[in-house]
């Protein structure tokens, strides 16, 4: 595969993964807000988790949970599913590494957006959800669209749980980061591949910082 | 007809009101930190108290907020930030008729389009009245409406107020202004570290608590006589007044008044001749005691609190059943609403 199909073939999974994990970091960053005391701390923790684990025993976790020696994995066997060692291999080691700081990134942004606010929309008649709907999801747009971004961008980077339960197989489950990883196994140039990285890194960061920047001044009005 | 039983623990106190209120303007007094903004978040819902909250023989006490019908505008408003004022108007009801009445009653045609985020102070409260009353509360919550306006606007909020109060919705408003629960309230509750301590006649409740001492009277009535400078009104209970014309000659009747006790000059004879165009005779019902000065609740037709210094009042024997003549200017007098 051409360095070019590398960074398409990258994109495309993070982005599916981003895509994937992001209903389930926006339910778990509602949740968190709303709760108070033990509950908020344990859902917090459970949401940050794979972020203070290793890649790789984060990983071997996916792996044996995805094998045949465990019921999960018997189960997607029998229905003929095959996840191990293929492009939805990556995409799920790349959901599970972004899924903190996605999740962190919501977390914060729902918090930014005032609980107040939420509150007023329920004594004008909308229920929860059409309060976080309405007003809360409004207010939190431009945090929300930095975490997704930052999400991504952790996810075209993502290697250590990649490997392991993807491999690195040139065309098939070979991402940017495991790419350049051959590279310098091998003694080649990863030069180029650097700078798609650099490239996509530094514009999706930027991106991000001036979303939050913006979700800061907008509320701070 | 509402009856709160409401108990709430707070870190220095426990709330606890319990109080039957009427179908009209209650105000709540006391002082910072005395559960008036706690009492009202919890009877909007948003504070998880125990207890009933009774409104037209209805508990909304175990009720969500969204299901309770009771409007709440808060200190600062809180207009939606990403809604414009039509937005945040019809944030909870698309009902027509009752927008174009609302819009037209608070005056907010201009602001419309105008995004929330640009309203001064006292536009923003009057935008934060209509988005409540578009809900048609059966109750509305007032936390200090008029706390960040300045005093112009403070007089002219308070009309739209009474406005409001004339469309039949029963409203509990906090407030440190005495003057504020006298313009507008019917019945006043005071708190003190969660607790009733004084229910009653906002005149009544307000008298130990007022900082300084506010007479507000609704007059109407008007005759104008511009050549004098003055024109001549009548209060609810009867009282003839004369206030300056340039400053009534365009408002429309009725009209509420406020003069300060501390404006008003007393007698201890009929002054024969004054520059002041109101002479009022009345009789001492009450001299309080206060550090430096001495309170006075006169009976005319009307209650008159005054304030003296102690010398004065030594000096002309102001006691319980004294006959005096308070004298006030027209131009003491401010228009409130």
């Amino acid at each position: 595969m051409s360095d070019f199909g590398i960074v398409l073939f990258t994109l495309q999974v993070a982005a599916i993964s981003t895509i994937v994990i992001a209903p389930f970091a926006l339910a778990l960053a509602a949740w968190s807000w709303r709760a108070s005391g033990v509950t908020r701390t344990i859902v917090d923790a459970a949401g940050t988790l794979p972020l203070v684990m290793p890649p790789t025993a984060v990983g071997f976790v996916l792996l044996e949970l995805l094998s045949r020696q465990h019921a999960i994995g018997r189960a997607l066997d029998s229905l003929g599913v095959d996840i191990l060692f293929t492009p939805a291999a990556v995409v799920i080691a790349c959901a599970v590494m972004s899924f903190p700081l996605m999740f962190n990134a919501f977390r914060v942004a729902i918090d930014d957006s005032n609980a107040r606010y939420f509150d007023i929309a329920r004594t004008l008649g909308a229920s929860r959800s059409a309060a976080f709907a309405r007003v809360t999801l409004p207010l939190a747009w431009r945090g929300l669209a930095a975490g997704f971004i930052l999400a991504w961008c952790r996810a075209i980077g993502e290697f250590g749980a990649t490997i392991l339960i993807a491999g690195n197989i040139p065309g098939r489950t070979q991402t940017l980061a495991l790419a350049i990883f051959d590279r310098v196994q091998s003694g080649q140039s990863a030069n180029a591949l650097l700078a798609y990285v650099v490239v996509i890194a530094f514009t999706a960061v930027i991106a991000s910082e001036l979303l939050s920047r913006a979700q800061r001044r907008r509320l701070a009005r | 007809m509402i009856d709160l039983d409401v108990q709430l623990p707070l870190p220095r106190f426990t709330l606890a009101v319990r109080a039957a209120l009427g179908e009209n303007v209650t105000a709540i007094v006391g002082r910072s930190g005395a559960g008036k903004t706690s009492l009202l978040e919890s009877i909007a819902g948003l504070r998880a108290a125990t207890g009933r909250i009774v409104i037209d023989g209805v508990d909304v006490a175990a009720l969500p907020p969204e299901k309770r019908r009771i409007g709440y505008v808060p200190q600062d408003a809180a207009l939606f930030p990403h809604l414009d004022v039509r937005g945040n108007i019809r944030f909870a009801s698309h009902d027509e008729t009752r927008f174009t009445s609302l819009v037209e009653t608070l005056e907010l045609a201009p602001l419309l389009d105008r995004a929330s985020t640009t309203l001064s102070g006292g536009e923003r409260q009057r935008v934060a009245l209509a988005r409540a009353l578009m809900t048609q509360p059966r109750l509305l919550l007032l936390d200090e409406p008029l706390a960040s306006v300045d005093q112009p606007l403070r007089d002219r909020i308070l009309l739209f107020l009474r406005r409001i109060r004339t469309l039949g919705v029963p409203m509990l408003y906090v407030t440190h202004q005495p003057f504020e629960a006298l313009a507008l309230a019917t019945s006043c509750l005071m708190l003190d570290e969660g607790r009733v301590v004084a229910h009653g006649a906002p005149r009544d409740v307000l008298y130990d608590f007022a900082t300084d001492v506010d007479n507000v009277f609704e007059v109407a009535d008007p005759r104008h006589e511009p050549e004098r400078g003055i024109t001549r009104v009548t209060t609810e209970r009867g009282l003839e007044l004369a206030l300056a014309h340039d400053e009534v000659a365009s408002a429309s009747f009725p009209l509420v008044v406020r003069i300060s006790g501390e404006e008003i000059v007393v007698f201890g004879e009929c002054p024969a001749s004054i520059s002041s165009r109101n002479v009022i005779e009345g009789v001492i019902a009450n001299r309080r005691e206060r550090e430096g000065s001495v309170d006075l609740t006169v009976t005319t037709p009307e209650i008159i609190h005054v304030r003296v210094t102690r010398g004065a009042a030594d000096e002309l024997q102001l006691t319980d059943g004294r006959r005096v003549w308070l004298a006030m200017r027209s131009r003491s007098f401010r228009i409130v609403g």
